[in-house]
């Protein structure tokens, strides 16, 4: 377990992650409230297991599986995420959204088939 | 009423709204909370969702023999419809 201040951590969190997600062409979901829990959330797996995991995806004991759900997970689901226009737990959407309110979480199995 | 079931973590902001859409409703389910419970039972957990049609993207809803994978609250309302035919 290693210890960090958890406000603090989660604005380092948010900064590391901002120009990432530029740079991948996503933006933080403009909604404040949601982006302070699911931070904080990845703030305290980070704690608790070393890796800010993505909080709505799930952890096994296959570790290569581990690394493509540690947060911005976005380059490993590149076409799954970019068909929602988010990623999964919605901590960043799509550069190009003005309405992210809209935006549906979209089973990773019925994805492939709208395309 | 089917057995509604929600496969769930404890980190995971739309399996807490999922909760919240079937507790508003005043409809009774069973929550299984995958992150709290050891690595055995983890994987029991993620073979049962596994034959179910999920995978480890959460919440994943069971209503009898339906499921959503999500956050889907117009799904979650077919499926509870289909459920009172």
């Amino acid at each position: 377990m290693i210890r960090f201040d958890k406000e603090s951590r989660k604005k380092a969190l948010r900064s590391l992650f901002e120009p990432v997600a530029d740079k991948l062409g996503y933006k933080f979901h403009p909604d404040s409230g949601d982006v302070d829990f699911l931070l904080g959330a990845e703030a305290d797996l980070e704690s608790e297991l070393g890796m800010p995991y993505c909080p709505c995806q799930a952890r096994t004991k296959n570790r290569e599986e581990n690394m493509k759900i540690v947060c911005p997970c976005i380059p490993f689901h590149r076409e799954h995420y970019d068909a929602m226009k988010r990623c999964w737990c919605g901590l960043f959407v799509h550069k190009d959204v003005e309405d992210a309110s809209r935006l549906k979480q979209i089973p990773p199995d019925k994805f492939r088939r709208k395309g | 009423m089917k057995k509604v079931k929600i496969y769930a973590l404890s980190t995971c902001l739309w399996c807490k709204r999922t909760k919240k859409f079937f507790e508003e409703r005043k409809i009774p389910f069973e929550a299984v909370e995958y992150d709290k419970v050891g690595e055995a039972e983890q994987e029991r957990i993620m073979d049962e969702i596994r034959k179910k049609g999920g995978s480890g993207s959460f919440p994943f809803v069971c209503v009898g023999d339906k499921t959503a994978q999500g956050y889907d609250p117009e799904e979650f309302e077919r499926m509870l419809d289909c459920e009172k035919k």
